[in-house]
């Protein structure tokens, strides 16, 4: 037992490792000195205050992501929806903002509440084509993400539009989210994100409804003949799942970005998901994790000005990362490997 | 609407469906062989990619789309060891493969033609009439004058369903989706088979993504996919895991992202993502009236272990 704890923390550090490497060949062979990019890596991410603060701020809606993602998996429910639901958040808080106007902080409140509500009906409705229709939620969600980026393009090309750019009006400043320490952008949305997070680490971990929620997802028929009623608690874990990652989008929205324009949440869904397969389904290591990615993030901006790497090589490190993690878990539950690692353990008891 | 719009959505229906149809086909192979392979977007992008720089450097549209299917191949075959021989997760793959392509494809696409460039755009590949035929009025235009990828598909689809329902080695084939412990004490080499699968689906959809750049518009950006290997992974549970039925759903789904562009010009009144959703809410539609509760091979989805009781 011990020894698969031990290996279970030493299959992701190995394969971030590993990554790093390949990812470092890969700038060798584009002529630049791997070190020194590194080395701007490093001073983007954590040079200044600032650069430290916008680590934080990067990581915040990475973390609802993928503890949406994270939530969901452990019910066996794949939902591949965070995208969606992150942005169904945003555009309610916008909107509620928007509509009700400058009256301060019982905004707010209104418009996180709406974006969190939001979020967990676009959770719910794919959801409800599972349970209902045997519908697969992977091309479902999917489908759901479409839908809802288009309508956030309607929403700020159309109906809540401000001035000639395609982009809506900001939220009024009476109704952002404040933020923490005077002159860094780090707001209280990623305190929200952290008792989430630890939340749900203590609903899954250390309650009988996360229990047998975690059943569900590991053996749905064995749930059902114990008279659990699996539809129920898939539901459930479509529809917290979403409200997590619409609550996310609203304290976004609320906090750091203010306003809907094009491309905005691009990438979220899947980055949450990344998150938490290499975090193994685990809230506190997603959130560990969803840092680490917001660093690379942060950090391969300098790098990208200071040697011209382009910043899309932290992707291919990050899903990197994410194949050799799966491997590397795989791999230990292979037959063969398992009674090699067996036998190692054995021979250093009897020594 | 007058007759000759409708001709015009009906050859763009076609021309639409071609690249569902390739990757629907894809997935077929795949999922016969037992593997759901939910990386169809990541291959396709891959696969986009390859063929559009092929194309630009030689300026054979033929050229870049063997070499689209090439990179596809090669990409599924890290999707095939981890699945086959690790074992890994299927779903949880096929997410990686999607995340680990596109990113590959658009760094590549970056350092080749830099960090801000212009657009770079390739030669598409011609029609092809095929003489006689295309001059019969209205199905001449819409089945007689496309590019040879359009011909190979439908030729494909033909052979597909010949290969599956007619010939022994096809039956093995499917035997390994089905029950693969069965086809192993049969003397099948069910390992073999995946990994051959696996080349398939890699092939296919890397042709599907680069007929994208090829014949269908002449530039690469990322995200050109748009969710089209996710449609064609719903156009095979709709079309019920047989090449006719991957046909028709193809086909439909093809109509309808073919109907959207047609209606985006046609009025200003009603603001153009509304039309745009129309093929991810159709495909929804589709999928709840139709294809509900219906199973496919029956070990799909499962890894299979040759030691394991």
């Amino acid at each position: 037992m011990q020894r698969n704890k031990i290996w279970n923390l030493l299959v992701p550090i190995l394969s971030i490792l590993l990554a790093f490497v390949i990812g470092m060949i890969i700038i060798l062979c584009l002529g630049s000195n791997p070190f020194q990019a590194i080395g701007y890596l490093v001073k983007g991410a954590f040079g200044s205050r600032t650069n430290l603060a916008n680590t934080v701020v990067r990581s915040m809606p990475l973390i609802f992501t993928g503890l949406c993602t994270c939530f969901a998996y452990r019910c066996g429910v794949f939902n591949l929806g965070g995208e969606g639901q992150f942005l169904c958040g945003s555009m309610a808080a916008i909107t509620v903002a928007l509509l009700i106007g400058k009256s301060g902080w019982w905004v707010t409140l209104i418009a996180i509440f709406a974006g969190t509500v939001a979020g967990g009906v676009w959770g719910l409705l794919p959801g409800i084509l599972k349970t209902w229709r045997g519908l697969n939620e992977l091309i479902t969600t999917i489908m759901f993400n479409y839908v809802a980026t288009l309508f956030m393009g309607y929403l700020y090309t159309t109906a809540l539009r401000e001035g000639s750019v395609p982009q809506t009006a900001p939220v009024p400043e009476a109704t952002e989210i404040g933020r923490i320490f005077p002159g860094l952008r780090i707001t209280w949305g990623i305190v929200v994100a952290l008792v989430v997070g630890i939340a749900m680490w203590y609903f899954l971990f250390y309650t009988s409804k996360g229990f047998q929620l975690r059943a569900v997802g590991l053996n749905p028929t064995a749930c059902r003949f114990n008279g659990l009623s699996v539809k129920r608690y898939m539901l459930a874990a479509f529809v917290i799942s979403g409200a997590v990652a619409g609550l996310g989008g609203a304290c976004d929205i609320l906090g750091t970005q203010f306003r809907l324009i094009s491309g905005y949440g691009s990438g979220y869904g899947f980055d949450g998901v990344a998150i938490a397969l290499i975090a193994q389904l685990n809230p506190i290591a997603t959130m560990i994790v969803a840092y680490f990615f917001a660093v690379l993030r942060v950090g391969s901006t300098t790098m990208q000005v200071g040697t011209g790497v382009p910043t899309s090589v932290v992707d291919i490190i990050q899903a990197l990362v994410i194949i050799f993690a799966v491997a590397g878990t795989a791999a230990m539950h292979l037959p063969q490997i398992r009674s090699y690692l067996q036998t190692l353990g054995e021979k250093k008891e009897a020594n | 609407m007058n007759w000759s719009t409708i001709s015009e959505v009906l050859i763009s229906a076609v021309r639409m469906a071609t690249p569902l149809l390739f990757v629907a086909l894809a997935e077929l192979f795949s999922e016969r062989a037992g593997l759901v392979n939910i990386g169809l977007d990541g291959l396709m992008s891959f696969g986009a990619l390859v063929g559009f720089l092929v194309c630009y450097w030689t300026g054979n549209p033929f050229l870049g789309v063997l070499c689209g299917a090439l990179g596809g191949v090669l990409v599924n075959m890290i999707y095939a060891f981890c699945t086959v021989t690790l074992g890994a997760q299927q779903i949880v793959y096929g997410m990686a493969i999607n995340i680990f392509a596109p990113a590959l494809a658009s760094f590549i696409y970056r350092i080749v033609f830099g960090v801000s460039s212009t657009l770079a755009q390739a030669t598409l590949m011609k029609t092809v009439a095929i003489p006689v035929l295309k001059d019969i009025p209205f199905i001449g235009k819409l089945l007689f004058d496309q590019t040879p990828m359009v011909y190979g598909v439908y030729l494909l689809v033909i052979v597909t369903a010949i290969y599956f329902n007619r010939t022994k080695s096809g039956l093995n084939y499917k035997a390994v989706g089905e029950y693969p412990k069965a086809a192993e004490t049969m003397g099948i080499n069910v390992v073999l088979h995946k990994y051959v699968a696996c080349m398939i689906c890699g092939f296919l959809a890397g042709m599907g993504g680069a007929y994208l750049t090829t014949c269908y518009v002449n530039t690469y950006s990322d995200g050109i996919v748009a969710g089209r290997g996710f449609i064609a992974l719903a156009a095979v549970i709709f079309g019920r895991w047989s090449s006719s039925g991957v046909l028709i759903a193809c086909l439909l789904f093809g109509f309808f992202d073919a109907l959207q562009l047609r209606l985006q010009v046609g009025t200003d009144l009603i603001p153009y993502q509304l039309f745009q959703m129309i093929p991810y809410v159709m495909t929804l539609v589709a999928l709840t009236i139709f294809g509900s509760r219906i199973s496919g091979p029956k070990s799909n989805g499962k890894p299979y272990f040759r030691e394991e009781r």
